[in-house]
């Protein structure tokens, strides 16, 4: 049996809604029925293919009507897509459009029972739940009280509270976690974690990009309805703010290429290659003494990586990165040309780029190297490669930690006692 | 979930639903419940005064038989024009992932017919006590209920989900329903209707449900044959009507 959540390929029109559509009868026949939809089209959903698998958080981040809420509704099961498909296991739990069920003049306890059954609980289980979602929600006090008494802070964290309080495989969240104080925010988020640990399939639309960054194991990011980038949360959201202050959109690439590097890994352009590409870095090779491709090293060795780059334009004193990170993405080492003051000269010309890295005492394991390519601001990335070149680091002896430097164990006695 | 546990759920479900309608109904008003056959005595009053007193037509028993015609028009009525506005009405619990809007037109029929299920029972004690009470024929009560709920519901599927396409069905509908008052034998008997125009007035079912119901509780004739041809209709309209609605249903976000 499949597990968690597979989006293929999901695609989804809407009508533009303009003055030529009727919503009357009247309307219809006056015109004729075959033009009534012949209105403009757009796609609010274009080829959306991802997996959550059980246990995973995936944010969704993007502009305002770039198709968030739409992909959450879809991924519910309300509204039916175009092209596509979507596997969801059920039960599933929604914050989306929360209170829904809720009624103004009904207490918060008779809108507890409503909210659980349309939530998919029976009347058995909501009053098994009910203390606990009085008390998660902290509103012992008002739960008697009619609900149109309540602030909708107060409303939100009862809506809330009911929503943690189903036992769903999946969870869809939408931009609901700026709800209440920073204490029941973090309650929340716990509560969210404990639904990941369980095995739920979480998926999170918000605009908060650093809970996105903590919370998420992966980020997806929509524009105008179709992905532009999805994976590690950091890279994403990171690539996100950098477009959104400097619209560098204008500069990416509309074809996505893709490319495969010495190393076997396949790099796809906004997944695990980002930037404008105004400078591309064309080849990343990392080098013994000799002059050879390495892909494994002894601790302690030296290592050249040779970065090989080719300017679409004139780029004026770009700045490159190499870092080196370990597989669990702890980085051991970041090191940029900006940082030690190096000028790179303003160039047109394709080139080539050498770290000379002269010991690298690292202790065993598999490591990957990132490398980037930014105007001398720093503002964006021209190009930038993640997680597409790695090399491994062998020693005599079994070793715990990062850090390997040159060492001898030296002992001796104390003649006296 | 197995089939068993989803029965279970789905009849907590329409419990929760329909006790919210009726909490909701009546909160905040002193007299609450009372309201509920506050508007057929209105209605009796009114045709007692002007089809006895001033026309005086001969219908014997008139008070008991035009409030059994006035009670089950009002559970037709109301449900079916509170039915049509169940998916417009109600756009947050629509589109919640993994509630199933096909329970809503049923919600609304079934608070109804608590309201006329009370309004039913006062009137059958007042039977008791004052009239004649009505014969072992009442045990048949539960029968013509369950036929003008089945055509009720199929009526409220195919309307709801029409409803949200064309807003104007709900206007139709209720002009529609306002033209049936008449042409149901509330005030008068049918066989009051020109010999003539007979054949087209009996093709209104309520006709001759509106008969079930008074051959139960007064004891008057009824055609079973046209009950049986309307049980069949009845069905045929729900599962159909029910086709329809779940077809619809997918656009049902969209157009809200």
């Amino acid at each position: 049996m499949q597990q968690g959540i597979h989006v293929e390929g999901l695609s989804k029109q809407f009508y533009r809604y303009h003055a030529d559509r009727p919503t009357t009868m009247k309307e219809a026949i006056v015109r004729r029925f075959s033009k009534w939809r012949a209105g403009e089209r757009f796609w609010a959903l274009r080829d959306v293919t991802f997996d959550v698998p059980p246990g995973e958080i995936l944010g969704v981040i993007g502009r305002n009507g770039a198709g968030k809420s739409t992909l959450l509704h879809l991924i519910g099961g309300v509204g039916r897509a175009d092209r596509g498909t979507v596997w969801v296991p059920r039960p599933i739990a929604a914050l989306l459009e929360l209170g829904a069920a809720f009624h103004p003049e009904l207490n918060g306890r008779e809108n507890i029972f409503v909210s659980s059954l349309v939530a998919g609980l029976t009347r058995a289980q909501t009053k098994e739940r009910l203390a606990s979602i009085i008390q998660f929600a902290e509103l012992e006090p008002f739960i008697d009280n009619p609900i149109r008494t309540y602030s909708s802070g107060m409303k939100l964290r009862l809506a809330f509270a009911i929503g943690v309080h189903t036992s769903p495989r999946v969870l869809l969240i939408d931009e609901v976690l700026a709800v209440g104080d920073l204490g029941f925010q973090q309650k929340c988020i716990e509560r969210i974690l404990k639904f990941k640990s369980d095995g739920c399939s979480i998926v999170l639309v918000s605009h908060d990009m650093q809970q996105v960054g903590q919370i998420c194991d992966r980020t997806l990011w929509l524009e105008d309805g179709t992905v532009s980038a999805l994976g590690n949360s950091e890279v994403v959201v990171q690539q996100y703010e950098l477009a959104m202050t400097r619209n560098t959109r204008l500069h990416t690439p509309t074809q996505s290429s893709t490319r495969v590097t010495d190393s076997g890994v396949p790099l796809r352009t906004n997944q695990n290659r980002f930037g404008s590409m105004e400078l591309e870095i064309t080849s990343v090779r990392l080098l013994d003494t000799l002059g050879d491709s390495v892909k494994e090293i002894r601790s302690g060795d030296p290592m050249q990586i040779e970065l090989g780059y080719t300017p679409r334009k004139t780029i004026e004193s770009p700045i490159f990165m190499v870092s080196v990170h370990n597989a669990e993405g702890e980085v051991c080492s970041e090191l940029s040309t900006a940082a030690e003051g190096i000028e790179v000269p303003t160039t047109h010309r394709p080139g080539k780029i050498s770290l000379n890295l002269e010991r690298l005492d690292l202790t065993q394991g598999e490591y990957f190297v990132d490398v980037g390519a930014y105007p001398s601001d720093w503002r964006y990335a021209y190009d930038f490669h993640w997680r597409a070149y790695s090399f491994q680091v062998r020693s005599a002896h079994e070793q715990k930690g990062v850090l390997s430097p040159p060492h001898t164990w030296q002992h001796s006695e104390d003649d006296k006692a | 979930m197995n089939t068993l546990s989803r029965a279970v759920y789905y009849r907590d479900l329409l419990r929760e639903l329909v006790s919210r309608d009726l909490k909701v109904r009546y909160k905040r008003s002193a007299l609450g419940f009372a309201w509920t056959l506050a508007n057929p005595l209105m209605y009796l009053t009114v045709f007692y005064f002007v089809f006895q007193m001033a026309m005086s037509i001969n219908i014997p028993r008139f008070g008991p038989f035009a409030f059994t015609g006035i009670l089950v028009w009002n559970w037709f009525q109301s449900s079916l024009s509170q039915a049509i506005g169940a998916i417009v009405h109600n756009r947050e619990l629509v589109r919640t992932p993994g509630f199933q809007p096909a329970i809503l037109p049923a919600v609304t029929i079934v608070s109804n017919l608590v309201h006329f299920l009370l309004g039913l029972v006062l009137f059958i004690l007042f039977l008791v006590l004052t009239d004649a009470g009505p014969g072992f024929r009442i045990l048949l009560l539960p029968l013509f209920i369950a036929i003008q709920f089945t055509l009720t519901l199929g009526l409220a599927y195919w309307l709801a989900a029409a409803n949200v396409l064309f807003r104007d069905t709900a206007h139709l509908v209720s002009v529609i329903l306002q033209l049936f008052f008449f042409l149901t034998p509330i005030f008068y008997q049918a066989s009051m209707v020109p010999e003539e125009y007979r054949h087209i007035y009996n093709l209104n079912p309520m006709v001759h449900i509106l008969d079930g119901y008074r051959s139960a509780l007064l004891a008057t004739e009824v055609s079973w044959s046209a009950l049986a041809i309307i049980i069949g209709v009845a069905l045929v309209l729900l599962l159909t009507g029910y086709r329809y609605f779940l077809k619809l249903s997918h656009a049902f976000a969209e157009e809200l």
